[in-house]
Order: C-alpha cells, then sequence, then structure tokens
C-alpha cells in the first residue's frame, strides 16, 4: 500500500523541512554528479597504459666529463657491459623516457608531393638503437625492428628509418599501412624517414598531452656527455642494478655521474600526483557530501517519528502494519529524493556546462547523474529503513494514550 | 461477540510488577452497547487496548468474534483491527495534514480498497455523520464536536463488527457531547456493538449494561432500559465479581443517583 497521494498531501501541508531537504539533495546530486565524472576521468587518464613494461623498465642519467676520451666507444662499451650484467634483459639510449615529464617532440611532413604535403600531429621522438623496441617492452605489431647496421650515430637529422605507434600510424596514414611510407622530418623532400614498423602502444612524456600516444623511434643512437639510459631487468632487481650497474661503469672510467635511477612505474606515480590528489579530494568530498545527505535524511525521519508518534500509533490502531509504516517513510523520502534528484539532475548537467566552459573539461555524461539519483535511493533507503523499522514497532497503544 | 476469560495484564518493570488486570472476565453480545466506567488507573484503558487487539495481555483467553486472539501474530491482529473493530479516541486522533477525506479514507486504504470503493465509503460515512460538505477542510477547521464525528465516520467507514469508543465525549462541552452520544446510540441501533470507556456516569447510564472495573477487575452490573429514553430506566445488578470498598462505594454511588 503505497499510499502516495496522502503522503503529497503531508508534504505540502508541511513544506519546510522537506524543502531544506530538497535543497541539500539537489546540491548534492549535482555536484556528486560532476565529481564523480571528474574522479572517474582523472582514473581514466591515470588508467592508461603506456605501451612498455613498467615494473620493469627503469632509466638512469649519465654524465661523462672526460673530454680526452672516444666519447661514442664509450657509450657503446657501457650499453654492452649493462646488457651483460645478471638479471638485466636488455638495455639502450634514449632521447626520452615514457611518462618522464621531459624529452623531445616533433611534427613532420606527409604527403606524395609538394601540393598535397600536410603535416602530421606532433609525436613524441625515442632515439635509439635496435634494442630500444625491446628494452622499453613494446610490443611489436607490423614491420620490423632496425637492423644492427642501420643504426647510425651522432645527430638526430641523419635519421632514415623509422618505428611509429599504432596511434601515429592511425591518425597519419588512416587505413592506408603505415609500413614503407615516407615521412620527412623537414619540409617535403627533406630529411626523409621510411617507416619500418609499428609498435602497439607507445606513449610520450607529457601526460597531459593530446598527442600523448603519439611516438616515433628513429635509428639513431645519440652521443652527449649528458645520456639517458633505459633498463629492462627482471622485476625487483632494480635495488641490485643500482648499484652494479655504476661499479661497472665506474670500473671502466671513472669520470662519471651516474644518477637517478627510477622505474617507468614510479614516472607513472608522479605525473600523475596530481590527478590522484585531486581525484582523492573529490572522493572525500562525494563521500562527505552523501553522508551529510544521508544524516539528513535519517535526521528528518527521526524527527518525523518523534513528531508523529501517535499518528503512528494511531495508523496502527486503524490496521496498518509494520511494513505499512516502513513503506510509509520510505515512500515519503523517496518523493522527496526523486524530486531532488530529477531537478539535480538538471542543475548537475549545467555545473557541467560552466565547468567545460571554464576549465575546458569533457561534457557531463547523462549516465552520472543517473547513477547519483540511483545511489541516492540506495542510501535513502539505508539512511530510512532504521528509524523506519523503529517507527514500526511503536505499539497501537499508544493512540489511547496522553501524549 | 466478546469473550474474556481469566485476563490478566501485568506491566513488568525491574523493581515494579503491576497487575492492570487480574482474572478479568467479561462477555460482550452482539448488538449490545456497553459503558465501561471505573476510577482512574483501575485498568480501564487497559481493558480497552486488550479489547481493542492495540496490545497483548499475560494470561488468560479472548475470543473476538470466535476467533480465539491469543499469541496471534502483529500482522494479523492489524488485520483484525482494521476489519472488524473501529476506533474512537477520546482526543479525536485525526491527522492534521490529511483533510476529512483523507482521514476517513486512512483504515479503507490499509484494507486494499480500490479508489472507487474507498470514495463511496468515505462518502456514505461522512454523510452519516452530516459533514459530506466539509471533506475536503482540515481538522483544524472543525470545531471539537465536528472532529469527533470526523473520527466515527472514520470508525464506522470500514463497517466494523463492533467500535471501541475512548471518552468519546471527553473533550467536548455537554451539547457536542449529546450529539455525539445519539450518534453513537444510532450507530448501535443499526447493530453495531459498541463499548464505550466513560468517566460520565450519565452517559454510562444511557448504555444497555455498565461494567466498572476496579482495581483490574470487573464488576458486572447490567442496566436495562425501557422505551426509548434512556435516562431513569430500570437497572438491576448481577452479583459482583469481586467487592471491595472503593468499589461498594463507586456502585452505592451510581445507585443513588
Amino acid at each position: 500500500m503505497l499510499q502516495i497521494k496522502p503522503i503529497l498531501s503531508t508534504l505540502m501541508r508541511n513544506k519546510s523541512g522537506p524543502i531544506l531537504l530538497l535543497i541539500q539533495i539537489i546540491l548534492s546530486v549535482a555536484i556528486v554528479a560532476n565529481a564523480s565524472f571528474i574522479i572517474s576521468e582523472r582514473i581514466a587518464l591515470m588508467d592508461r597504459d603506456s605501451g612498455t613494461a613498467e615494473d620493469q623498465v627503469f632509466n638512469f642519467r649519465l654524465y661523462t666529463f672526460d673530454t680526452n676520451i672516444d666519447l661514442e666507444s664509450q657509450i657503446q662499451r657501457d650499453i654492452r657491459a649493462i646488457r651483460d650484467l645478471p638479471g638485466v634483459i636488455d638495455a639502450s639510449t634514449t632521447s626520452m623516457v615514457p611518462l618522464s615529464g621531459g624529452g623531445w617532440s616533433s611534427g613532420y611532413t606527409v604527403g606524395s608531393s609538394e601540393e598535397t604535403a600536410k603535416d602530421t600531429e606532433g609525436a613524441a621522438i625515442y632515439y635509439g638503437d635496435e634494442h630500444i623496441v625491446n628494452s622499453l617492452g613494446v610490443e611489436l605489431i607490423e614491420g620490423r625492428n632496425f637492423y644492427e647496421e642501420e643504426i647510425l650515430t651522432g645527430s638526430p637529422d641523419l635519421a632514415t628509418h623509422g618505428i611509429v605507434s599504432k596511434a601515429f600510424a592511425k591518425e597519419t596514414w588512416g587505413d592506408e599501412p603505415a609500413i614503407g611510407q615516407i615521412m620527412y622530418a623537414g619540409d617535403f623532400g627533406e630529411m626523409p624517414i621510411k617507416i619500418i614498423g609499428v609498435v602497439d602502444k607507445l606513449q610520450g612524456a607529457w601526460v597531459n598531452s593530446s598527442y600523448l600516444d603519439n611516438s616515433v623511434i628513429l635509428n639513431i643512437q645519440l652521443v652527449n656527455v649528458f645520456t639517458k639510459v633505459l633498463v629492462r631487468a627482471e622485476v625487483g632487481t632494480l635495488a641490485q642494478l643500482k648499484e652494479a650497474i655504476p661499479a661497472t661503469l665506474h670500473k671502466d672510467n671513472r669520470n662519471r655521474v651516474i644518477e637517478g635511477f627510477t622505474l617507468i612505474s614510479e614516472h607513472r606515480k608522479r605525473v600523475y600526483r596530481n590527478h590522484e590528489l585531486m581525484a582523492t579530494v573529490l572522493s572525500m568530498m562525494v563521500v562527505l557530501l552523501l553522508l551529510i545527505t544521508s544524516l539528513g535524511l535519517a535526521g528528518m525521519v527521526m524527527f518525523n517519528i518523534e513528531r508523529r508518534t501517535k499518528q503512528i500509533g494511531t495508523r496502527r490502531a486503524l490496521g496498518a502494519k509494520k511494513r505499512d509504516i516502513i513503506s510509509f517513510f520510505l515512500v515519503e523520502n523517496y518523493i522527496i529524493c526523486l524530486v531532488g534528484g530529477v531537478i539535480g539532475g538538471f542543475v548537475a548537467v549545467l555545473l557541467g556546462q560552466q565547468l567545460m566552459s571554464l576549465y575546458s573539461l569533457p561534457q557531463l555524461d547523462l549516465i552520472y547523474p543517473l547513477m547519483t539519483v540511483a545511489g541516492l535511493i540506495v542510501l535513502t533507503t539505508i539512511a530510512v529503513i532504521l528509524p523506519a523499522r523503529k517507527a514500526a514497532r511503536i505499539s497501537p497503544a499508544i493512540a489511547t494514550r496522553s501524549v | 461477540m466478546l469473550s474474556m476469560k481469566n485476563i490478566s495484564k501485568v506491566f513488568k518493570t525491574d523493581l515494579v510488577e503491576t497487575h492492570a488486570l487480574r482474572d478479568f472476565n467479561l462477555e460482550v453480545a452482539e448488538g449490545e452497547f456497553v459503558a465501561v466506567t471505573g476510577p482512574s488507573g483501575s485498568g480501564k484503558t487497559t481493558f480497552l487496548n486488550i479489547a481493542g487487539l492495540l496490545e497483548g495481555f499475560t494470561q488468560g483467553d479472548y475470543f473476538l468474534d470466535g476467533v480465539n486472539i491469543s499469541n496471534m501474530s502483529d500482522n494479523k491482529s492489524a488485520a483484525i483491527r482494521n476489519e472488524k473493530i473501529g476506533f474512537i479516541f477520546q482526543g479525536f486522533n485525526l491527522i492534521p495534514d490529511l483533510n476529512l477525506a483523507e482521514n476517513v479514507e486512512v483504515p479503507l486504504r490499509y484494507r486494499g480498497f480500490n479508489a472507487k470503493e474507498r470514495k463511496r465509503r468515505v462518502q456514505k460515512a461522512l454523510e452519516q455523520v452530516g459533514l459530506a460538505a466539509r471533506m475536503k477542510h482540515l481538522p483544524s477547521q472543525l470545531s471539537g464536536g465536528q472532529q469527533q464525528r470526523v473520527a466515527i465516520a472514520r470508525a464506522l467507514a470500514g463497517e466494523p463488527r463492533f467500535l471501541l469508543a475512548d471518552e468519546p465525549t471527553g473533550n467536548l462541552d455537554s451539547m457536542m457531547a449529546r450529539q455525539v452520544m445519539e450518534l453513537l446510540e444510532d450507530i448501535n441501533k443499526a447493530g453495531t456493538t459498541i463499548i464505550m470507556v466513560t468517566h460520565d456516569a450519565e452517559l454510562a447510564r444511557r448504555a444497555q449494561r455498565n461494567i466498572q472495573i476496579v482495581d483490574g477487575q470487573v464488576c458486572d452490573f447490567t442496566m436495562y432500559q425501557s422505551g426509548e429514553g434512556h435516562q431513569g430506566g430500570e437497572r438491576a445488578s448481577e452479583k459482583p465479581h469481586l467487592v471491595t470498598e472503593s468499589h461498594v462505594s463507586l456502585n452505592q454511588d451510581k445507585v443513588a443517583s
């Protein structure tokens, strides 16, 4: 027996309490829906796969100050020595480290003629040798890796072969095969680079970049006094390698500074710290708001039970079963919750539009207000059911007492 | 219609045991109009609560309309209250946020009647108490006597087998009280059994039988009425179950009046 009409009559004749609760619910729905949306956006951002073996791959920085040495052969000796260390799967020099926040990026020119040439979207650039694909732990899904003899040392402008990420290939050449395509590091015709392979996924260094998934690996081993080295090793060997690598490299030449051993998974934690913080703060706010709303609901029910003790006893005397009393309070609060939920849903969309224009957030997905209202109904049930069960235990004999 | 045999009701706290009713015996036949009187604290309200299935009892047997009420489930008790018993309370107990029609409709909703049937019964019950024209009014817009008539309409709407009235005129002035009493008499004449708890000796005399409760026990006096008038009818006392000093003095007082 839902008694919706008399409950509506009761609500309409005692507006102040329900209106305050309604306002609270409207604000809660509007804020919780948008906050949940932002949280899920942040979580989705943080969950993006870099394409690399994040728990296996680490990088370190190598500074060589000795000007009397052949830097190129020194670097090659160093990398070979690292590859021979126990636990190391592979190693390579690199121009950048995924998710590290720093590195190289560029756009390229593509097209079959000068007239039809166009610029590609930007892409992160990894310069490395034939070991870099394995050192990153990325999956080659089309074409091939670099051959050793294709690796050039020195200037980035010398690059002739490239391996691209699937996202870059798709964005640049659409459904056409990427293998065999030519792109130019300069204007059309200048510094051509032939695409020989496609990796499934490889992110760049900047997590807020719009082309995070666009990456290009070029066949250049950079030779600088400052070198970044990527090492892929068995999980759990970083601590041991942190000591073994400097010891090994210093045996060859002591005039180097070796520092900054960091797993890609640690880079991930660092670059997403702000996103994580925001998601945490918003989650706490959502929990707090829902808690306050449920306390408001429970408080209102308890107040109404106190106020209507005799009325409840009278209803019981007139034949209401315990479940009728429980359903009375549930329905009364469901009505407030649904009205608040519907209005709150509209306010949530309006608030979402404001946030979208002010902070360049994506448009609020309608599923969030709907889910918030659904969650609120569950919350209403939890908040109301206990006081309502208490009300149902009020004796019908209270009807004959002078209270 | 109503049969109570050796009913006891004990209220227990950690320190005190209070015997509200003890070995309480009562038979009420169908169509009777019984007034229940007694001093404050004598157990009248406890009797009314037990008779109306508003609370349980500690010992004894209670049959209502042939049904044994002992150890009945809460749901079953609620259903019997709803279907067979009409309640009239001293304070009217109308729901202030509902208009008259909605108030009268309350027990009908619990019975599960459809909207059409509820409307028909509400209309009929309010017509019976002369308030059909004011069904959209709130209780606060009515006088005390009118509110009690609404409460009577609410009690009648379910067409109960018997009415339990708890001091139905206790909050009314004498003119209103007379109107309400006449209404109850009309209802009784139409065949509804009425048990009325009252402090008002004059009202009690208008019932067919007056039961006095003292110290939780019943002392049963039958009052025969003569002719159409209810005043000054011949009365004869049957043998009381209990005679106490206070009871005797009450009894003498009643006879003297």
